[in-house]
C-alpha cells in the first residue's frame, strides 16, 4: 500500500497549521507584550485559562464562536494579574510569570476535574471556511485554505501588527514603553497603562491560542494539555526579536517539522525517536538565531517602571 | 542435679523463645499507611486511576490507610515528597516514570521505602523497588483482535512517548498482528517526547495514521489518549467506515460514543499488594514487580464491538499464554519496537 496519498499528505500539512496556530498565537502575544517592557513568562497559564474557558464555554453553549471568545477572556483574566503584579506593583516579572503559570495548572486541572473528569466531553468538529480557487489547489488547497476562521484570523493578525508597530502612534508607545519608558513618561504618556494593554492584549491572543488547542486541536480538555506551547511561544518571540513575520515563519517551521517527524516515523525510517522528535527545535532555533542576529531586544525589558526612579 | 538441670534447660528455652520474639518482632515492619503520588487525577480511566484505585484497593484488603496526592504534574515533585515523608507512611509509590529520580533521593533522605516504575535497575533491599508493569500478554492480544479485525489491512500505534511500559505494550501488540496475519502493514508514530498530556497532538498524529490507512488505532497515552479518541470519532477510515480505537490500562467504556475495541486494562492491586506484604516480611527491596494474564493483573476488555466468533479466538491465544505454552517476552527498549513497525 502507497503511504504518500493525497489523503496522507493533507493530513500531514494539516498538522502544520493545527500545531502551528498556537504557536503563532503565542508567540505573537508574547512580542506584543516583550515590546512594551513586559517579559511575560506567564504565557503558558495564560494559554491554559484560554484553554479551559474557551472548551467550557463551546460545550456549555454548543458554539464554537463563543468558545473562542471565551478563551481571549480565560486568557486576558490570567493576564490582569500579570498586570497586576508586575505592571501595576512593580514586582518581578519572572517570578510572577512562573507562579501565574503554575497557579493556571493547579486551577485549570481542579476545574476540570470537577466538572469533566467523570464524562471528559468531546466537541463536534469545528466548520471550516472554504477559500473560492486556492481551496481548489491539489493537496494544499484543502489542507489550508479550506480551515477553521481563526487559522485565517491568526495569520491575517501578522501584517496587522506589523502596521500597527510601524505605522501608528500605538505602536510607537509600545516601542517606546519597551525602550525608554522614562522618555515616553516625559512626552505625557502614561507608561503603565501602556504596559497594562500591552499585557493584556497578550493574553487575549494566548487565550485564543489555547482556545484553538482544546476547540480545534484536540475537540477535549485534559489537565496540562498546552504541553508547553507558551514556552515555545516565548522562544519563538524572543528570537524573532520584535517581527512578527519572523514568529509565523518561526511557527510553520515548527509545525512544518512535527508533522515532518510524524511522517518520518509513519514512513518507518529506522532512526531513534529522540533524534527526530528533535528536528522542530533544532530546526527553528537554528533560522531564528541566523535570521535575528542584528536584530534587538527592548532596553527595558524585564524591568518594572516606577515613576521617577532611575 | 536433675533438678538444676531442668531449671537450665528451662532458662535456655525461655531465653531463646524471648530472642526468637524479640527478633521476630525486629524483623517484621508493622506498615499503618502507603502514599501514592500522581501526575494527572485519578479520574482519567486509564494510569492515573488505575494506580490509585489500585492502592486504595489493596490499603482497604490489608488494613493500610493510603495518602493520595493525584494532579501534581510532571514537574519536581521533590517538595510534595518531603511532606509527605512527614507523615511517615509505610511506603511512598511514585506513579510517574518522571519521578524515579526524586523518590528514591527523598525516600533515602527521609528513610522512607519508595516505589518506582521503568527503573529496575533502582533496586535497593529495604528502600527501592521497582514496578515497571507491563500488559505485554494482554497486548498481544490486542495485536490479535486488531489483525482479525482491521478491513484496510492496516493498524496503527500511537504512544505519547517510549517508556518501557509503553515500548513492551507496543512491541506485543506488532507481533500479535503480526502471528495472525503475517501481511498487515503496522504504522507507528510517537506524539512527542513524554507528551502524556498532549490531547491535541495526540489527535493530530492519530489522523495521519487514519489518513495513511489505519482503521484500528492502538493508542498508549494518558491525557492525550483524549485526543487520539477524539480523532478516531471524527475522522472516518478510507473506506468511509467507523476507525476502532484500542486502549490501554483503563476502561473508557463509560464514556465511548461506540469506537472502542478494547482495552489492555491494568489492575495494579495485586502488585501493591505484593509490596506491603514484602514489607511486613522484611523482604521489601529483593525483587521487582509485574503483572500478567494468569493473576488477573492484566486482562484485555471485551466491548460490544467485538463479534463473539473473533473473541473466542483471541480467548483461545489467551489460553495458551497462561499455560505458558505461548510465551511472549517483553521487549522494553524502543529498538525493539522499531524493528517490528517498519511500515511497509
Amino acid at each position: 500500500m502507497t503511504l504518500f496519498t493525497d489523503t496522507f499528505l493533507i493530513a500531514l500539512i494539516a498538522g502544520i497549521a493545527a500545531s502551528g496556530v498556537p504557536l503563532l498565537l503565542a508567540g505573537l502575544g508574547e512580542q506584543l507584550s516583550e515590546k512594551a517592557g513586559v517579559l511575560n513568562v506567564g504565557i503558558e497559564g495564560m494559554m491554559l485559562g484560554g484553554a479551559y474557558l474557551g472548551f467550557y464555554i463551546a460545550w456549555a453553549t454548543e458554539s464554537t464562536a463563543l468558545g473562542f471568545v471565551g478563551g481571549i477572556g480565560g486568557g486576558i483574566l490570567v493576564a490582569s494579574l500579570m498586570a497586576l503584579f508586575c505592571v501595576r506593583m512593580g514586582l518581578n516579572q519572572i517570578v510572577i510569570g512562573i507562579a501565574l503559570t503554575l497557579g493556571a495548572e493547579g486551577a485549570t486541572a481542579l476545574l476540570h476535574h470537577v466538572q469533566f473528569s467523570r464524562l471528559y466531553p468531546r466537541l463536534p468538529d469545528v466548520s471550516t471556511w472554504r477559500i473560492p480557487f486556492l481551496a481548489d489547489i491539489p493537496i494544499v488547497g484543502p489542507a489550508l485554505f479550506d480551515r477553521e476562521p481563526v487559522v485565517y484570523l491568526a495569520i491575517a493578525l501578522v501584517p496587522i501588527l506589523v502596521y500597527v508597530y510601524r505605522r501608528t502612534h500605538l505602536g510607537l508607545a509600545l516601542q517606546a514603553a519597551g525602550d525608554k519608558p522614562a522618555a515616553l513618561d516625559s512626552a505625557g504618556q502614561n507608561v503603565l497603562v501602556i504596559r497594562t494593554f500591552a499585557v493584556l492584549s497578550c493574553g487575549a491572543l494566548v487565550g485564543l491560542g489555547g482556545a484553538f488547542m482544546s476547540i480545534v486541536g484536540a475537540g477535549v480538555f485534559v489537565p496540562f494539555m498546552t504541553h508547553g506551547n507558551g514556552f515555545i511561544g516565548i522562544v519563538l518571540a524572543m528570537l524573532a526579536r520584535g517581527r512578527p513575520l519572523w514568529v509565523l515563519l518561526g511557527a510553520a517551521l515548527f509545525g512544518a517539522c512535527l508533522s515532518a517527524a510524524t511522517a518520518l516515523q509513519v514512513a518507518g525510517v529506522d532512526i531513534p525517536t529522540d533524534v527526530v522528535q528533535m528536528l522542530p527545535f533544532v530546526a527553528v532555533m537554528i533560522v531564528l538565531l541566523l535570521a535575528g542576529r542584528n536584530a534587538k531586544l527592548p532596553a527595558a525589558l524585564g524591568a518594572a517602571y516606577v515613576r521617577g526612579e532611575r | 542435679m536433675t533438678n538444676k538441670t531442668t531449671k537450665g534447660a528451662v532458662r535456655l528455652i525461655s531465653a531463646l523463645a524471648l530472642a526468637a520474639g524479640l527478633g521476630t518482632s525486629a524483623m517484621a515492619e508493622e506498615i499503618t499507611s502507603i502514599a501514592i503520588l500522581t501526575p494527572e487525577t485519578g479520574t482519567d480511566f486509564g494510569w492515573n486511576q488505575q494506580g490509585i484505585d489500585g492502592a486504595k484497593a489493596a490499603g482497604d484488603a490489608l488494613g493500610v490507610e493510603v495518602i493520595v496526592a493525584e494532579n501534581l504534574g510532571y514537574g519536581d515533585v521533590r517538595p510534595t515528597l518531603r511532606e509527605l515523608s512527614e507523615e511517615e507512611p509505610g511506603l511512598i509509590i511514585a506513579h510517574a516514570s518522571g519521578y524515579n529520580t526524586a523518590a528514591p533521593e527523598i525516600g533515602t533522605e527521609a528513610g522512607v521505602k519508595v516505589a518506582i516504575v521503568d527503573s529496575p535497575s533502582a533496586l535497593t533491599e529495604g528502600a527501592v523497588v521497582d514496578y515497571t508493569a507491563s500488559g505485554h500478554e494482554g497486548a498481544y492480544l490486542a495485536g490479535v483482535l486488531a489483525a482479525k479485525m482491521t478491513r484496510s489491512g492496516t493498524v496503527g500505534i500511537v504512544t505519547s512517548g517510549e517508556p518501557p511500559s509503553w515500548n513492551s505494550q507496543s512491541a506485543a501488540f506488532a507481533e500479535g498482528v503480526k502471528a495472525a496475519n503475517p501481511d498487515l502493514v503496522i504504522r507507528y508514530a510517537v506524539i512527542g517526547p513524554a507528551a502524556y498530556s498532549d490531547a491535541a497532538g495526540g489527535k493530530r498524529v492519530t489522523e495521519s495514521l487514519i489518513a495513511a490507512g489505519a482503521d484500528i488505532i492502538f493508542g498508549q497515552g494518558n491525557g492525550s489518549s483524549f485526543g487520539m479518541l477524539q480523532a478516531v470519532e471524527t475522522t472516518p477510515a478510507a473506506d468511509g467506515g467507523k476507525v476502532m480505537f484500542i486502549d490501554v490500562i483503563g476502561d473508557k467504556t463509560p464514556i465511548d460514543k461506540g469506537y472502542l475495541l478494547s482495552s489492555v486494562l491494568w489492575n495494579l492491586t495485586p502488585v501493591y499488594e505484593a509490596m506491603i506484604e514484602d514489607i511486613r516480611a522484611d523482604k521489601f527491596g529483593t525483587r521487582n514487580y509485574d503483572i500478567n494474564l494468569a493473576d488477573g493483573s492484566v486482562a484485555l476488555l471485551k466491548s460490544p464491538q467485538i463479534p463473539d466468533d473473533v473473541w473466542a479466538e483471541v480467548m483461545e491465544v489467551q489460553d495458551e499464554i497462561i499455560a505458558g505454552s505461548l510465551v511472549i517476552e517483553p521487549k522494553f527498549d524502543a529498538d525493539s519496537v522499531h524493528a517490528l513497525v517498519t511500515g511497509e
